[in-house]
């Protein structure tokens, strides 16, 4: 039997080792665009007002007349050996940005995913339920307005009109600093972790705007695929003997119909990720929302080379291991299924 | 009264081979099509506004070119110069300006027309690109890869690189490469390219796999069909649909990268019309001047959702299993946990 | 006279298809008195499947329509009731096997969760903790009311509710039942398999589960879709002794659909003969099978290959099933009859009535040609 715990950790191990090389093939194309920018960054690092001979001391100093074989050996080791870089302009160490703001957004990435998955899958299931009727029809509506809506319109319009309209908060994380220390990074955690549940719940209200912005405008993928898959399963036989066994249609639709459709409905959850993650560069910068999405904004924006370089790594690994979790989760749903 | 055996061989085909039998044939294939657009109206409404809203972009952007060839200066479809700074500043809408003016003047119905055309080809033409350039190397990654040969080779090249791009977020990566790139209008559709190609490498591999092994391939292979024949009658019919509706969904997604890009501040140049750049240009008069805000973001929301709403539908009406599931209801069915291969969003 | 436990009058269904519209049931009309066993003989596209689906309204309505006609199961109209209580009528009412063992078994859940499912329901019903429309415990007490007054099913909860943790106690309540039933379907050793998901199994022992599932809500009548007819031969006939047995062990009446005569002649008390839709014989078994009084079920028989006959080909029937779109005028079988007359294709076909030229009351025939049934070659 390819599914004891055993053939798990085998898979798992075999999946993360395959993730080094598509890191490094990460770090070479990333490298390889930011290095081959055409306007000089040095311009920008050394700000507006540099002399000539800052610009060029600049250039030296970041060994960007080197070739580019050259730089990029020298970023590499020096990757390995643990220092992440700084940012070129003010000095910041980019691991110690990445590290606190990474989990910010992962605590980001996480409510939108609940809010996704007990709105967007039961939408699924009735539009399924429901099928070429007017409540498939409205839940079609419903998802594709918000995919239809670009993340900066949508986050702009909740942000600037939505949000103070109905009084919830639009921007960062807590209203003024925390007094407490930030062990996780994470705001209603760090909150609670504190035992200031005021915190907690003023963390929550901020939480709230900007992971509905990014739930509602990807609800479709969940929706979608929650739909096609329950179509799938909803004529097969088993739905006919939950029936006949008396249960009641909720019973029939939930624990015996979607248990199964989950099954194909979980296989998008690395994509989703991959989305999701995109829609935090543009609503963490709107929200300010202290995050890896919002760094990687101003690092892309600001050239700043080794933080987006960084950026894109901690990105490409949490797509892959999403991918990942997706299909162990598949091969969990699926009894028949064997890790291989 | 006696069974009727009629041969279908003698008499009907040379109907077919006239002009009116190609017509009724062509007919025939179209009903099905007809019959859902009518039973699903949203596809319908869809289908419409894609009709109307590419009629008007290509009319937007030929009318001025072909008319300065044809009399010598140009004739603009929109009621004003989107670059024309009036005295009207501010105006909300009314009857002179549709959708109200800026604060330097400019009339925004023009400026949002004028963009029209250009975010609609970005749309067609970069999606389309990508799926010719990834869907050649998805068909070619798909079909030779027998390891231990040269197209396994190429293959294996080819899976490996488009699994790096496709770890990248692909709003992160083209906004990457569009910085890198400088500003500009042709470099950010470069951008956006150069993160679209893989998605098309992974649909059309997963969908060649599927095809690949089905026993009509495979019978006709044994049959010493040749493979060339093979791969366009079975292969690539089979791969119309399902990229087809992708293409159709993703004409949307790439008209919002592309103006994310320049709402980022680093795509197209200022004076080039674009909704992007509009919104972010009037992004802080929301609540002030909400109509300079709310145009070009309705004038995406309409676009983006008219191809949606028809690829959405299409993808109803081309998939074989959703419409059977509309007609069958007591005879079993395929076996459960056959998940699709190309499970796509 | 007892009370039927089912009686289809009458019933017309139709499906709207892109194509066209299928009549796959056109005034079928079908009775069934307790404790006995009635075959519902036809081939693909006789409507046979409908007709399973139709008695408990599995049909998907939006294609599926019934046109015409009267379900009364043990009383009630079934096409009178609220879509809510349609739940109420299943399990503990009516049970229904099908025909894929491998689909009809959720394939994400355990044998013993599946069984004591269907286990629950009846014990929530049997103690008044869930509503139903039958509160009598034993089926055939008919002394006691049958259908529950409105006002004091909308009291209950409306949905059937389930063990809600799949905590110890509930388990161990539930798991001598489940127990009781496996092996009533003789499954030896039903221990083994209680934590076993349903690919894990034989197609024959899924089979058996499904039975053991349905049995175990003790429905006043049992619905089997050609439960057989996916399985190997060999296994096939262990489950048909199963059944038998079971007839004689349990009180249900049956409603038994399948193409095979040979298992009708054995399963059956009585059997109609269902051809594109319309119910053209009935009766008993032995005499429908000994003397067919319609020309479809006189060919139907002779085309079975009972031995290996040495001279000529097949006796098989010419021409092939309509479709069900296209169902001919007057009577449906007139185009492949060789005793069809010009009263034949006129509308409406005829009805079924006591056949001509047989002493047999209960055998009816729709063809009026039924006395020449007996001297047709």
């Amino acid at each position: 039997m390819g599914r004891n715990r055993s053939d798990l950790i085998v898979f798992v191990g075999k999946r993360l080792l395959q993730l080094i090389p598509v890191v490094l093939g990460v770090i070479v194309i990333t490298f390889f665009f930011t290095h081959v920018a055409t306007q000089n960054p040095c311009a920008v690092w050394a700000g507006a007002h540099a002399t000539a001979d800052q610009v060029q001391a600049c250039i030296v100093r970041f060994g960007l007349d080197r070739p580019l074989t050259d730089q990029f050996w020298r970023y590499l080791t020096t990757l390995l050996s643990g220092d992440w870089g700084a940012n070129p302009r003010g000095g910041v160490p980019v691991l110690l940005s990445i590290s606190s703001a990474f989990p910010a957004t992962l605590e980001l990435v996480l409510a939108s995913l609940f809010i996704m998955t007990v709105l967007g899958i039961p939408l699924g299931v009735i539009a399924a339920n429901g099928a070429g009727r007017w409540a498939d029809h409205l839940v079609r509506v419903f998802y594709l307005s918000g995919w239809a809506t670009p993340t900066y319109l949508g986050a702009v319009v909740l942000a600037i009109a939505v949000g103070p309209a109905i009084g919830l908060p639009t921007k960062g994380d807590f209203a003024s600093t925390p007094p407490f220390a930030r062990l996780t990074h994470m705001s209603v955690l760090d909150a609670l972790l504190a035992l200031d549940f005021p915190a907690a719940g003023d963390a929550l209200l901020h939480l709230i705007l900007p992971a509905s912005a990014l739930a509602l405008l990807n609800l479709g993928i969940a929706t979608r695929m929650t739909r096609t898959s329950m179509l799938e399963v909803l004529p097969l036989d088993f739905v006919k003997t939950a029936r006949m066994k008396g249960l009641s249609d909720f019973v029939v639709l939930y624990k015996h119909a979607l248990r199964n459709a989950l099954i194909s409905t979980v296989t998008i959850l690395g994509i989703t990720a991959g989305v999701l993650l995109s829609g935090t560069v543009v609503i963490e910068t709107i929200f300010q929302w202290p995050g890896i999405g919002a760094y990687a904004y101003d690092a892309i924006k600001g050239y700043n080379f080794p933080g987006t370089i960084a950026v894109v790594i901690v990105f490409a690994i949490a797509v892959v291991i999403s991918n990942l979790l997706s299909d162990v989760l598949y091969g969990i749903l699926d009894p028949r299924v064997e890790w291989r | 009264m006696a069974n009727e055996t009629r041969s279908s061989l003698g008499g009907d085909a040379t109907a077919e081979r006239s002009l009116r039998g190609k017509v009724s044939h062509l007919r025939e294939l179209l009903r099905p099509f007809i019959r859902v657009l009518r039973a699903n109206p949203l596809t319908l409404v869809g289908f419409i506004l894609v009709v109307i809203i590419s009629v008007t972009a290509v009319l937007v952007a030929l009318v001025p070119v072909i008319t300065q060839l044809v009399l010598g200066h140009p004739i603009l479809l929109t009621p004003y110069d989107p670059n024309g700074i009036s005295t009207d500043y501010s105006q909300g809408p009314s009857l002179k300006h549709l959708l109200g003016t800026d604060k330097l003047g400019l009339d925004i119905f023009s400026r949002v027309l004028t963009a029209l055309p250009l975010d609609l080809a970005i749309g067609v033409g970069i999606a389309g690109f990508a799926l010719l350039a990834g869907g050649g190397l998805g068909l070619v990654a798909g079909y030779w890869d027998k390891p231990r040969t040269i197209g396994g080779a190429i293959s294996a090249v080819i899976l490996r690189v488009t699994d790096v791009f496709l770890a990248f977020p692909s709003l992160v990566l083209a906004l990457a490469i569009a910085a890198s790139l400088g500003r500009g209008t042709v470099p950010s559709m470069l951008a956006v390219l150069l993160t679209w190609w893989p998605y098309y490498v992974r649909l059309t591999r997963g969908e060649v796999l599927a095809v690949k092994h089905r026993p009509y391939v495979v019978a006709a292979r044994a049959a010493g069909v040749s493979e060339v024949r093979i791969l366009f009658r079975h292969v690539l019919r089979n791969l119309i649909e399902p990229l087809l509706v992708y293409y159709t969904l993703d004409i949307g997604t790439v008209i919002i990268t592309f103006s994310t890009i320049s709402f980022v501040g680093i795509g197209v140049p200022l004076e080039v019309s674009e909704w992007g750049t509009m919104v972010e240009a009037y992004e802080q008069l929301l609540l002030t001047h909400p109509w300079t805000v709310l145009a070009p973001g309705a004038a995406i929301f309409i676009t983006v959702l008219a191809f949606s709403l028809f690829g959405d539908g299409l993808r109803d009406i081309l998939d074989p299993r959703s419409r059977r599931t509309l007609v069958q209801a007591v005879a079993p069915t395929t076996l459960p946990g056959q998940v699709a291969v190309s499970a796509e969003a | 006279m007892v009370e039927p436990v089912l009686e289809v009058q009458d019933l017309s269904v139709e499906y709207e298809a892109g194509t066209g519209t299928f009549h796959a049931l056109t005034g079928v009309s079908v009775r069934l008195d307790p404790g006995r066993v009635v075959g519902i003989v036809g081939e693909t596209g006789s409507g046979k499947s409908t007709l399973a689906h139709a008695i408990p309204r599995l049909l998907p309505e939006p294609p599926a329509r019934i046109v015409s006609g009267r379900i009364a199961f043990r009383g009630v109209d079934v096409l009178d009731l609220p879509k809510w209580k349609l739940p109420l009528l299943r399990g503990t009412g009516i049970g229904m096997i099908f025909q894929e063992p491998i689909n009809s078994l959720n394939p994400a859940y355990r044998i013993f969760d599946q069984v004591a499912e269907a286990v629950a329901v009846r014990k929530l019903r049997d103690a008044g903790e869930a509503p139903t429309l039958f509160p009598a415990p034993e089926p055939h007490d008919y002394s006691k009311g049958t259908t529950v007054k409105t006002g004091e099913a909308l009291l209950h909860p409306i949905a059937t509710t389930l063990p809600r943790r799949r905590s110890r106690a509930r388990r161990e309540a539930l798991m001598q039942d489940v127990l009781d039933y496996l092996k009533l379907v003789r499954i030896n050793d039903p221990e083994t398999i209680l934590d076993l998901y349903p690919h894990e199994l034989s197609g024959g022992m899924r089979q058996r589960i499904m039975i053991a599932m349905a049995l175990s809500a003790k429905p006043s009548l049992l619905i089997a879709d050609e439960p057989t007819s996916a399985l190997d031969i060999t296994i096939q006939a262990q489950v048909l002794t199963l059944m038998k047995e079971l007839m004689e062990e349990v009180q249900t009446s049956i409603l038994f659909i399948s193409h095979d005569l040979g298992i009708i002649a054995e399963m059956a008390d009585e059997v109609g003969v269902l051809y594109a839709g319309h119910l053209v014989e009935f009766g008993p078994v032995e005499e429908v099978f000994a003397n067919p009084r319609h020309p479809y079920t006189k060919l139907l028989l002779r085309s079975v290959p009972a031995q290996y006959k040495e001279d000529g080909p097949l006796p098989a029937l010419s021409g092939s099933v309509p479709s069900l779109a296209d169902v001919p005028r007057g009577c449906p079988f007139h185009p492949r009859c060789p005793l069809a007359r010009d009263a034949c294709t006129r509308d409406p076909g005829p009805m079924l009535e006591p056949a001509k030229d047989t002493s047999v009351r209960t055998h009816l025939s729709a063809c009026y040609y039924s006395d020449e049934v007996g001297r047709m070659t």
